[in-house]
């Protein structure tokens, strides 16, 4: 467990910082994670993600539901608490998580404004607006380019892994 | 029967959602297409977005202030019940558990996540003594337990139980309820009377937990909604933090998806330990 909070405890808390510029709150959805994290390691299968890619998985829900809530949007509910790793059917998503480098590979075939907008939220953690004002582009195309790359990726990968339909979880 | 352009239109919908960008009309478009058999949901789109997300993350380094770490430290020590069953593969240090894709089918998550504790629990003390550890808490319950079943097999199997009855304020005098907790399993249950259909899209019910030995204020059990047509409702807690000497459960009344700080204006009912 210390050995996983030493490794993992940097991704977890840029993730955090990513959607919750609060430093106390960061904090939190840290702590939160490592617990989640405690409570959900037996389900975790290598079959389906590498380590960090699960790690990172509840480090977003995590602190995409605290960023809801603390933007008081009503509207906006809390992404289901760990819903997907427990409503798993027999076969795992069949996409190629395993190698950092499937991954880049990947995300360089994309067209290069989606490739930019990527780096801009993925790497640099802006926001869809900070996006926009960084490039120009209204923010619905942010949005849009966004979705459909992120669409595109997994399809991509999914074609490295010689992949079948991926699970659904949704009965 | 949907067509492919919708399909099409809702999988962007979850890619929305998955990105945590989705605005108030979306997401009653994602709701309202994901009810529908047709629009099924994988976790490839999130997978790969924490994969990018991971990918592109690792290289910065984060030192965690100290006061983080030694409360990580505490958390680790209290939550016995992951660390008496973690399985560690030492070559990747991969945790890993075979049996959980098989077991685990259910979209009610504290339920499922109930009966794989179960069958761990009963899976460990099979192979460990030959036959059933009684040390240890073993909620017989059933794959896909309703949340009755659960409540009743921790109630049932499990020691140490903290068990208070609820007393609604003035304006839900008419309530009553119970909750069952139980802190080695961190799971609980209450069981409630009596209390007002709530319309989830405009207000919801939120539990609070009031733990002296982890911190002044209250910690979040998750928000609940009251359907039509159940005077009694079961529902399971759902604590993202580890409890270990409730002494009180509060429900509030609260936007919908709940607060992160309740300023308790509408306060339902209450849960004291003497």
């Amino acid at each position: 467990m210390e050995h996983c909070i030493k490794k993992y405890s940097g991704l977890v808390w840029t993730i955090a910082k990513r959607y919750v510029r609060d430093h106390s709150s960061a904090e939190d959805v840290v702590q939160e994670t490592f617990v989640e994290l405690w409570k959900s390691a037996k389900r975790y299968d290598p079959a389906i993600a590498t380590e960090s890619t699960f790690i990172g998985m509840l480090a977003r829900r995590r602190a995409i539901d605290y960023a809801r809530k603390e933007s008081r949007r009503p509207q906006l509910d809390p992404l289901p608490d760990a819903e997907l790793l427990t409503q798993l059917t027999t076969e795992p998503p069949s996409v190629a998580y395993s190698a950092g480098e499937d991954v880049r590979e990947v995300i360089k075939q994309l067209p290069e404004d989606t490739q930019q907008i990527f780096f801009f939220h993925f790497e640099q953690g802006m926001t869809h607006p900070e996006i926009a004002d960084k490039t120009g582009l209204p923010l619905g195309t942010i949005k849009t380019r966004l979705r459909r790359g992120l669409i595109e990726a997994r399809n991509k990968l999914q074609h490295l892994g010689a992949a079948e339909p991926s699970t659904s979880y949704m009965s | 029967m949907i067509n492919q352009e919708l399909l099409k239109h809702f999988e962007e919908l979850e890619a929305g959602r998955i990105l945590g960008d989705l605005d108030a009309d979306e997401l009653q478009q994602w709701e309202s297409l994901s009810k529908d058999p047709s629009c099924t949901v994988d976790l490839s789109l999130e997978l790969t977005a924490a994969a990018i997300e991971a990918e592109l993350s690792h290289d910065q380094e984060t030192e965690l202030s100290d006061s983080l770490m030694r409360q990580l430290q505490e958390d680790i020590s209290k939550f016995t019940v992951a660390d008496d069953h973690a399985e560690l593969n030492d070559a990747d240090n991969i945790v890993k558990l075979s049996a959980w894709k098989r077991a685990v089918t259910t979209p009610q998550i504290p339920w499922a996540i109930a009966a794989l504790f179960a069958i761990l629990f009963v899976a460990n003390s099979l192979t460990q003594d030959g036959g059933p550890n009684t040390d240890q808490p073993i909620p017989a319950i059933a794959l896909n337990p309703s949340p009755e079943e659960a409540r009743d097999a921790i109630l049932s199997n499990t020691k140490n139980l903290v068990q208070l009855d609820f007393g609604g304020t003035d304006s839900y005098n008419k309530m009553t309820g119970k909750v069952v907790w139980s802190d080695e399993l961190q799971e609980g249950y209450m069981t409630l009377s009596n209390l007002p259909v709530n319309d989830p899209s405009k207000k919801q019910y939120q539990l609070w937990i009031v733990d002296p030995t982890r911190d002044t204020k209250p910690v979040d059990g998750g928000v609940f909604d009251i359907p039509e047509g159940q005077s009694t409702a079961v529902i399971a807690i759902n604590n993202p933090l580890v409890i270990t000497n409730p002494k009180a459960f509060v429900i509030t009344m609260e936007q919908p998806g709940g607060v992160v700080v309740s300023k308790q204006q509408d306060v339902v009912a209450i849960a004291k330990a003497s």
